[in-house]
């Protein structure tokens, strides 16, 4: 990105909090954002794992068959290493980001539109704010993965299953942080002017309350990917994988399987790693993004 | 709002939480595509035997009979039949619902205790860039994937270093006190997982919530007292701090059971977790559904103890 703004504009640290009048807020964030090394490079990490995910038929053959080399640590031909059936596990882990990002995404995608639809209805429909509420108690009370396992085994494992298990129990977390943020919204008058000048409810709900709570969409979107990430990479673990593809967690669940956790480190540390990189990353830049967003933390 | 009237309020969410968690797990179980149905009934079977099968497992009465049937045992304690080992739901979880308890409470309580310190070392020690090492060691501690930390621990100190067992819950054929020698020295890396899996959220909780408190005028009141900083962590900014990371207690108690289950997975550990792995690859779904009903029961117990323990630490629950 080109920023032509001159460095005369910067705000100086004693001349007070104002930022520039010609930023618009975007561009400040953005500005604060770029300042942050340990969010920049997280983002960074991000994208060359899109990159990745979306190069992985160029980076190396999908894993199928059998190979000669069985159980082989890494070496300058098989930079990860080879599984008990000699197939590259780096292969692996590049076809396992695709998949694994994919589920993580679209997974958070559905959640985040259940999420916020009910956390907006619940702030501004307060009929329903009790319901909805208790609904997300009681959801968030119960253990998750144990009631995934259940459902995904259910209805027989395949990415489009993974999706909406993991969807189907991750929204009450967004349900919850939209509400609140909402819900001060609700009581500002601008809201009030807009039903008093006759606003249809949906009207208020789309255009007055969701732009409001737009950057918590942002940061909820990356962390409910990352956590996505993370379900996916359990119930694989656990056997509820696409048997057609691989992940993340398909990998190490064959590790455990066919017992090559306990003789090969390398089937496990290398998606390991690629699972930490990017959770880890992924929080690091909502992080970032929160700390630019907010004018107390941006200016210093 | 008195301590009795509280409780009684809790008590009553986690009725309709575990009634809730029941219900839902009935109706999926029977009307999603994985039909029990099919799995007692073979494909390949008559129509005789099928219709045999059906009336055995109570499957050919309409969905609202077999509901209410269902609570009716539930509420006996019966959770139906598993489908593969023909044995009681009931029996087969409760053989392994003591392994289960104890590892994640043993798991609960270290974190808890070493959580406490560590958090108050954060607080108060850590400035500049001992602060920032702390805090992205922190975000790094709440991204971690539970059989990744399984799997080293595994590999470093179960096989390399060969100190500690790697599956299994206690010896055979051991009595006494070296019996539950064996028990402990299992217990160690499925424990310790779960610990790593969760000590991140404690400090980093307890680190924020203590900052906030030493800054309160109360403590600066204490402060100009003369009393020693010392005592007015532990004795005075402490005490309003563990009231969030008592709530943090009943949010990651649903993570750690589902911790849980991937550990116990790893370790061979003959708990409810590895029941549910066992169950998914013979999809037994009574197994699965009985498992999640145990395991909510349980949460929504331990989700009253803190609400308990809250209400005793919180003078203003408790009196009102």
């Amino acid at each position: 990105m080109t920023n032509n703004t001159p460095e005369a504009v910067q705000p100086s640290a004693a001349a007070g909090q104002l930022a520039p009048a010609d930023l618009t807020p975007a561009r400040r964030t953005w500005r604060a954002f770029r300042a942050n090394g340990l969010g920049m490079g997280s983002a960074i990490v991000i994208l060359i794992m899109i990159a990745i995910a979306i190069a992985a038929p160029l980076l190396a053959q999908f894993p199928s068959g059998y190979g000669i080399d069985i159980l082989m640590p890494p070496s300058p031909q098989h930079p990860f290493g080879t599984d008990d059936l000699g197939r590259d596990v780096l292969a692996q882990v590049i076809w396992g980001t695709r998949i694994s990002m994919i589920i993580g995404f679209a997974a958070s995608v559905l959640a985040i539109i259940i999420g916020v639809a009910l956390g907006v209805l619940a702030a501004y429909a307060r009929r329903l704010d009790g319901a909805i509420s208790m609904l997300v108690d009681v959801c968030l009370a119960l253990p998750v993965l144990p009631l995934m396992i259940l459902v995904a085994a259910l209805v027989g494992p395949s990415v489009t299953t993974l999706v909406l298990v993991i969807a189907l129990f991750s929204w009450p977390e967004v349900t919850r942080i939209v509400r609140s943020q909402a819900l001060s919204v609700t009581r500002l008058p601008y809201v009030d002017a807009a039903r008093t000048i006759g606003g249809s409810h949906i009207w208020i709900m789309t255009r007055h309350l969701l732009p409001a709570v737009a950057p918590i969409i942002v940061v909820s979107v990356v962390l409910t990917a990352s956590r996505a990430v993370l379900s996916e990479a359990g119930l694989s673990f656990l056997g509820l994988g696409d048997p057609e593809s691989w992940s993340w967690g398909k990998i190490l669940f064959n590790a455990q399987r066919s017992g090559a956790l306990t003789v090969a480190w390398w089937c496990t540390l290398f998606p390991s790693l690629a699972i930490l990189l990017l959770v880890v990353s992924s929080t690091l830049v909502s992080i970032a993004y929160n700390d630019a967003r907010n004018p107390k933390t941006r200016e210093n | 709002m008195h301590l009795t009237g509280y409780l009684l309020q809790r008590l009553l969410r986690g009725v309709v939480t575990f009634w809730f968690a029941v219900t839902v797990t009935f109706f999926l179980v029977r009307l999603l595509p994985g039909d029990p149905v099919l799995a007692v009934a073979g494909p390949g079977m008559t129509e005789e035997i099928r219709l045999q099968q059906l009336q055995l497992f109570g499957l050919d009465r309409p969905l609202a009979v077999q509901y209410f049937s269902y609570l009716r045992e539930l509420v006996q304690g019966n959770l139906g039949i598993s489908f593969l080992r023909s044995k009681p739901v009931t029996t087969v979880l409760m053989e392994r619902m003591p392994w289960t308890l104890l590892l994640t409470s043993t798991a609960l309580v270290l974190t808890v205790l070493l959580g406490i310190p560590l958090g108050v070392l954060a607080a108060t020690r850590a400035r500049g860039w001992t602060d920032k090492i702390v805090q992205v060691s922190g975000v790094i501690g709440q991204s971690l994937f539970v059989p990744s930390i399984g799997i080293l621990l595994l590999y470093t100190l179960g096989l390399m270093a060969g100190i500690f067992p790697i599956g299994g819950a206690v010896k055979s054929g051991l009595t006494g006190v070296q019996y539950y020698l064996s028990v402990a020295h299992h217990l160690v890396l499925p424990c310790l997982t779960l610990v790593m899996a969760q000590l991140a959220s404690y400090v980093l909780t307890l680190r924020s919530t203590l900052i906030e408190a030493l800054g309160e005028e109360y403590c600066d009141l204490a402060r100009a007292k003369g009393t020693p900083e010392r005592k007015v962590i532990w004795k005075h900014a402490l005490r309003n701090a563990l009231l969030p990371t008592t709530t943090l207690i009943g949010l990651q108690i649903g993570f750690l059971v589902g911790g849980a289950v991937l550990t116990e997975t790893i370790y061979a550990y003959p708990g409810v977790g590895r029941a549910i792995f066992e169950a998914v690859g013979q999809l037994d779904f009574p197994v699965l559904q009985g498992a999640f009903v145990l395991l909510a029961a349980t949460v929504v117990v331990a989700n009253l103890v803190t609400d308990l323990a809250y209400g005793l630490l919180d003078p203003r629950v408790r009196a009102g």
